[in-house]
């Protein structure tokens, strides 16, 4: 572990990834003190006004502050990254290990399963969810958590599949061990780095998804800002207003660089043979 | 000529009629309205001569070429240009010519028929056809095409996914769902080459109307039996309007020729229209960049074109609408009276506007300035008048004192054109400024919001209503009259209201009439049925070198919609400067 993380921390790139993961969250947490304006403070003198000294990113179509929507987008967007990923876990690690331990007829049909759901096509599902559910922040963590265990559930399955036939894990068993325990104890920990780096690149999907579900309009509700909303809402404008649409596009393209040489970093890191 | 009168139950048939063709209530009531407004002459209203009437130092171009698409016309490919079997094929409509044509008022006038008659009871109609009605091939395009025409939109064998618009015609129905097979047995037929004899089902005084519609345009018989539903291909048309379709490169443009054979052309001075397939998206660019001559205009556009240095290219045609929010009275908080009354003082209509971009502004009352009942008093104006103070003082006594304890409001909207969500947030944004009312804007797709709006199951919706024609019946009584079975967009109902409609539509007397509906919005204001927020306007821009658009009754420039579609054959191009 310790070789991984010195690993990880002689890796430019990754660090310069991380570094700007870690300005995103400062950002998201503290959103409220740092925001010049309230997100849904509106200047009717003042509407689409490009950057300038009282607004640093401009205004948007009804006079607010960029900027501020932006910093609160960063919420919405860490949100949803971190969110989606802890229902993605929740589902797709149990039933990977368990579809991988006990092998037989369990297998089989969770396989199949998991094989139907991988068929969906991903965001068009994401869409069937949301129009069910409806828009929100709760329903995007549902309807990307929903639709994104399936490549966990298989890293899972094929790691505890290579692992349970392991001397250990005999060994366990031998000394008396119940099935369960053997699974929990022994056999998931050793399995943990592939759902690590299958999670860190879990969250720019899921941010990017959400980005593209509120981009058509089925994602988060107004007046609350996500970046995906202002391209969607400003990419209409985009030659008598750039700057509607083009800061937030380059918010969700940072964001989206930094979690990916990140998630790289880590994948290295822990699995420096795959490199 | 006598017209036989059309009877309330007649209009009914005619309303359903439209329904099964996929029309809205809408359709219907311009169509109405047309046969509404009908003069003495009846169907037999003489068209506008087309001919160009140039302006002093006007000069004709040598080049009649006119270039149009953009900002939502003709965004993607149209299926095909066959109306004859699909209305929704979304072709080119020049490419025909009906019995009938809707002129700029919406009137339904005769087109390739010279004169229209029928029996007393209207159940028989017969069409004289104009000699001189070609093809584009040159052969007569006779009563006979017509009888062929009709009967290949019914016949089962064509599927023609709206048939039922031709149901009024006697057996159609009948002949459409394989009750009987033998199409000679269907009403319609030519008494001659120049003579077509429709008979109905029953007295029908509104088929001249249909006529006039997208969905009675003829086709061409030897062209689609030998070319089967590839008949419409560029290579293949044989139409008969005043163009003809000389290319059609998927994905690009189509390119419309004048067709000589077509019986008005020496009234068409237009040789040639390219219409470039642009996605709405591109916005005013390709105008700008001279691809294009005409154009719709977007919210996004607007400001900068009429503020640029071709600042007067850009009109305003006739498009009547109000934004307003309805409160469902069944809901909480909208159950209360006074939170109703905080919404309308709340609302800074001034501001609220500006975010239109131009293409909105501020609204007292429902019918925009201009148009017959709009009322402009200051009684009516001070009602929801903006006030935040007054409207927090509403508040006092409720569980909101203070803009506090709102429960969760949803504010819906129908996903639809730009410009109207910005409007929306515009209006989130002063009820959160005055009132500190919290609400969600959800944007529901079309089917979905209608559905929910007709059930009144939402709590408070963001909508327009498009006037339809210009009457105070349409714009109170279509809407919010509250005896409405069907279609009705919220739960209020006042009796007094009603009552006042009602002795609106039963008056004859205009200037009764009109204070009848004067104290319908004062009632409806009072106990806030609805909060009138923006009138709508629409704009196009045109190159100098574009001219003939027709004006209706109020001097606006018309251009083509589903109604009105005979644009093409008025406009020309002339010389610049």
């Amino acid at each position: 572990m310790r070789d991984a993380i010195r690993r990880l921390r002689r890796n430019k790139l990754a660090m310069v990834g991380f570094v700007v993961v870690m300005i995103l969250a400062f950002l998201a947490i503290f959103a409220d003190f740092i925001a010049p304006y309230s997100y849904t403070k509106t200047n009717f003198g003042r509407l689409n006004e490009p950057p300038s000294r009282d607004y640093p990113l401009g205004t948007d179509q009804i006079g607010r502050d960029m900027l501020s929507r932006m910093i609160y987008g960063a919420r919405v967007s860490m949100l949803v990254g971190l969110g989606a990923q802890v229902i993605v876990v929740a589902l797709g690690v149990p039933i990977g290990a368990i579809s991988g331990f006990f092998g037989g007829r369990t297998d089989l049909l969770l396989s199949r399963f998991i094989d139907v759901m991988y068929a969906f096509p991903r965001l068009l599902f994401v869409i069937l969810v949301m129009s069910m559910l409806g828009a929100g922040l709760m329903n995007i963590f549902i309807a990307i958590g929903l639709t994104g265990w399936v490549g966990i559930a298989r890293q899972t399955r094929a790691q505890v599949l290579a692992i349970k036939e392991k001397e250990f894990v005999d060994g366990a068993r031998a000394m008396g061990a119940g099935l369960g325990r053997v699974l929990i104890k022994h056999v998931l920990p050793n399995a943990l780095t592939p759902i690590v780096v299958a999670v860190t690149f879990g969250i720019p999907e899921a941010i990017f998804t959400e980005a593209a579900l509120s981009f058509i309009g089925v994602g988060i509700n107004p007046p609350t800002p996500s970046w995906g909303q202002m391209v969607g809402e400003g990419q209409q404008y985009l030659r008598s207003y750039w700057h509607l649409c083009v800061f937030p596009a380059i918010a969700i393209a940072v964001t989206m660089l930094a979690f990916t040489f990140f998630g790289d970093g880590v994948r290295d890191a822990l699995d420096p043979k795959q490199k | 000529m006598n017209r036989p009168p059309i009877t309330d139950q007649q209009m009914a048939l005619l309303e359903q009629r439209l329904a099964g063709a996929g029309l809205g209530r809408r359709q219907f009531l311009q169509i109405a309205a047309g046969i509404a407004a009908m003069g003495a002459a009846g169907w037999n209203a003489t068209p506008v001569a087309a001919a160009p009437k140039l302006a002093p130092g006007e000069k004709l171009a040598k080049d009649q070429t006119l270039r149009l698409g953009g900002g939502g016309w003709w965004q993607s490919d149209p299926s095909s240009h066959d109306y004859n079997k699909d209305l929704y094929c979304s072709g080119v409509p020049a490419l025909w010519a009906g019995l009938m044509k809707f002129n700029a008022d919406f009137q339904a006038v005769p087109y390739v028929a010279s004169k229209v008659t029928s029996n007393k009871d209207g159940s028989v109609w017969t069409f004289e056809i104009r000699k001189d009605s070609r093809w584009s091939d040159g052969t007569a395009c006779t009563a006979h095409s017509f009888e062929w025409s009709f009967k290949r939109q019914l016949d089962p064998a064509t599927a023609a996914p709206y048939a039922s618009f031709l149901y009024d015609i006697k057996n159609g129905e009948a002949f459409n769902k394989k009750k009987i097979t033998d199409p000679k047995e269907v009403g319609v037929k030519a008494k001659s080459d120049w003579v077509l004899e429709v008979t109905l089902e029953g007295p029908r005084g509104y088929f001249p109307a249909l006529a006039a519609y997208l969905a009675a345009l003829p086709a061409h018989q030897p062209s689609v039996e030998k070319h089967k539903e590839k008949w419409t291909e560029a290579a293949n048309l044989v139409c008969n309007g005043p163009f003809t379709l000389e290319k059609w490169d998927r994905g690009k443009e189509m390119v419309l020729k004048k067709n000589p054979h077509f019986f008005g052309a020496k009234d068409v001075t237009l040789e040639r229209v390219i219409i470039p397939i642009i996605p709405v998206a591109s916005g005013a660019l390709p105008y700008e960049n001279n691809e294009i001559q005409l154009t719709a205009l977007q919210s996004g556009d607007l400001r900068r074109l009429q503020s640029g240095p071709n600042g007067k290219e850009v009109f305003r045609y006739p498009f009547p609408g109000t934004w307003y929010l309805l409160p469902q009275v069944t809901k909480a908080p909208f159950d209360n009276v006074k939170v109703r009354r905080a919404v309308s003082q709340a609302i800074d209509r001034e501001n609220v506007v500006k975010v239109s971009q131009g293409f909105a502004f501020p609204a007292h009352s429902m019918i925009p300035p201009g148009f017959p009942g709009a009322i402009d008093t200051p009684k009516i104006r001070a009602i929801q008048k903006f006030d935040p103070k007054a409207a927090l003082a509403h508040l006092k006594g409720t569980p909101f004192e203070g803009g506090k304890n709102w429960p969760k409001i949803t504010l819906s909207m129908r996903d639809e054109a730009l410009g109207a969500k910005p409007l929306a947030e515009a209006v989130q944004a002063v009820l959160l400024e005055s009132i500190n009312m919290k609400t969600d804007l959800e944007v529901l797709e079309q089917r979905v919001f209608r559905e929910r709006l007709w059930k009144n199951e939402l709590q408070f919706v963001w909508i327009r209503w498009f006037m339809d024609y210009p009457d105070p019946h349409n714009e109170y009584f279509d809407t919010f009259y509250g005896k409405k079975t069907t279609g009705r967009r919220q739960a209020w109902v006042n009796d007094a209201f009603d009552r006042e409609l009602e002795l609106g539509r039963d008056t004859r007397d205009t200037k009764k009439r009109m204070e009848h509906y004067a104290k319908a919005e004062e009632i409806m204001q009072t106990d806030v049925g609805y909060v009138p927020v923006a009138w709508v306007s629409r704009y196009a821009a045109a190159k100098p070198t574009v001219r003939g658009f027709e004006k209706n009754k109020q001097g606006e420039q018309v251009v083509d919609g589903n109604i009105y579609f005979d644009m093409m054959t008025k406009l020309y191009m002339v010389e610049k400067g």
